[in-house]
């Protein structure tokens, strides 16, 4: 029996050391209660200190926008913190410019709520919230694309055309952890009870892998939003929109909400880039409205148009066919005005165009969260 | 195989929600020391070279960002589309942060596929690490060979 002992002293003293650390770790990882002051007290949310800023103001339900849920990897979660938290960590800075450290701007998602904090954040998102949703219809608007309707069951969601949301992909397959990732609505604001997302397939995305082959209709989804600042401004200047593939989006809800609610008298150029035919989505619905406004013009541009497709449109890239029309087609004399939608390369590239040809870099607006 | 302190923070950095939801290790349990001595015997059967794959997975990302998030044909084989989202991530080994750039390389002719992003470029090149068996960015030799260089 003695070929016991050995292994018995090791599993008490095991046992011991297990409980000591986790009586230590309650008492020293006990924050208690601490509270988060929001705007100059604006608000105060009372809650259990320890958890990150992000998923501590999560759980009061007061949402800061995230595309990696969390991970440190999108550097999307800003927040102004007013009171003192300690330096930047490393996983902060690579994330952050010279005026965004001086102001003391953190990613809330590696920020500890340890004590009292004080934190600014935009009144927008006091908007935000949660909503349970339900997949009224999945559509393929192109080989790549889906158009996927989800059903507010009942709530409503208040916003302005160019904003997005933050669709909630649960734990699947190989993915432990749920995860979130941004899309801009293509729904128009006045319908409040459905928001209406185009995603695109990205090769080994998570959101996308799981939208394109395991999203059914009839499924519930959560949503957070809405986020954003991009929109259309209130001037009469000439809007010279520029997008790709799913980056129809926003615009699909700009311009169909200025259509509708009859800002027709706004010059609107729509340069929209894909490579082939079948890479061109809602051709139709644009020729249409087209058709229907005498100062909206879609232009379609194709890199690579299929010889047999007959396609009779411009070819080329997206920004050479841009820059072809601010030269040649486009007024001038008027106050233009850019709005982007697209990759932080594309979004590159468009500045380029615009600003050679005379758009100032302030009146460029765009979403590069894409 | 003895795994130094710095390769055992890179394989828990590897674990799945550490960096990335899916980790970099596939469906593999080895440590990465064993996992790269395997794949550096397989990239030698296959007659490739570390430096060259990863000049060559540059040189398509490169062009690949031409299309601005749109595919780009070149010369007339390869169909290469690089998508570009917001964010940074950290390497596992702890010696660099990339942009989340991901590209899909097609070899027309044959449909096949390979996944690369700039961090994978980077392990490829600095730490002869191609991601475990069962990763979908794993950059396995034999297939490398057939994309790239046929």
């Amino acid at each position: 029996m003695n070929f016991l002992i050995a292994p018995i002293v090791v599993a008490v003293i095991s046992g011991i050391l297990a409980a000591a650390i986790s009586i230590v770790d309650k008492i020293v990882n006990n924050y208690g209660e601490v509270n988060i002051s929001i705007n100059g007290g604006k608000k105060v949310l009372a809650l259990n200190g320890g958890e990150s800023l992000l998923s501590s103001l999560a759980s009061q339900e007061i949402f800061i926008p995230s595309a990696c849920g969390g991970r440190g990897s999108c550097g999307a979660c800003k927040c102004q913190v007013t009171s003192d938290v300690g330096i930047h960590l490393p996983t902060e800075i690579p994330y952050l410019d010279k005026k965004e450290m001086a102001e003391n701007i953190r990613l809330s998602c590696q920020v500890k709520v340890k004590a009292d904090i004080d934190i600014m954040i935009p009144e927008d998102l006091f908007n935000v919230k949660k909503i349970k949703s339900k997949v009224l219809s999945i559509r393929d608007v192109t080989h790549d694309i889906k158009e996927v309707k989800f059903d507010l069951q009942g709530e409503e969601i208040n916003f302005k055309a160019g904003r997005y949301v933050q669709l909630v992909v649960p734990p699947y397959n190989k993915i432990k952890g749920s995860t979130q990732r941004a899309y801009s609505m293509s729904s128009k604001p006045d319908d409040k009870g459905f928001v209406e997302l185009l995603i695109r397939l990205v090769p080994g995305g998570i959101a996308t892998t799981w939208a394109h082959t395991l999203l059914l209709v009839g499924m519930e989804v959560d949503l957070i939003g809405p986020f954003g600042d991009f929109e259309r401004s209130e001037t009469e200047a000439t809007m010279v929109c520029v997008a790709g593939g799913s980056g129809m989006a926003p615009f699909k809800s700009i311009l169909y909400d200025m259509f509708e609610k009859g800002e027709i008298n706004r010059e609107v150029w729509y340069f929209f880039g894909a490579r082939t035919t079948k890479d061109v989505l809602y051709l139709e619905e644009m020729m249409e409205l087209d058709s229907k406004w005498d100062k909206f013009h879609f232009i379609a541009a194709l890199s690579e148009p299929e010889e047999e497709s007959g396609w009779t449109g411009e070819t080329g890239l997206i920004t050479d066919v841009l820059d072809k029309y601010l030269k040649t087609k486009i007024n001038k004399e008027k106050a233009r005005e850019g709005y982007l939608c697209g990759s932080p390369g594309m979004i590159g590239a468009c500045n380029n165009v615009l600003t050679a040809n005379d758009i100032t870099i302030d009146n460029i607006y765009y979403d590069n969260f894409a | 195989m003895k795994m130094t302190p710095a390769m055992k923070k890179a394989q828990e950095n590897m674990l799945p929600g550490v960096i990335i939801a899916e980790g970099f290790l596939g469906d593999e349990n080895k440590s990465i020391k064993d996992m790269m001595v395997r794949d550096e015997g397989e990239m030698s059967k296959a007659g490739l070279d570390f430096d060259e794959v990863a000049d060559r997975l540059l040189y398509f990302l490169e062009e690949g960002r031409k299309g601005l998030g749109e595919p780009v044909t070149i010369k007339d084989k390869w169909l290469i589309r690089v998508v570009d989202p917001r964010g940074k991530l950290p390497c596992p080994f702890e010696d660099g942060i990339f942009r989340k750039m991901t590209a899909e390389i097609e070899l027309k002719s044959t449909g096949e596929k390979l996944l690369v992003t700039d961090l994978s470029i980077h392990l490829l090149k600095e730490h002869h690490f191609i991601e475990g068996i069962g990763s979908q960015f794993r950059l396995e030799p034999e297939l490398v060979k057939r994309v790239l260089f046929s």
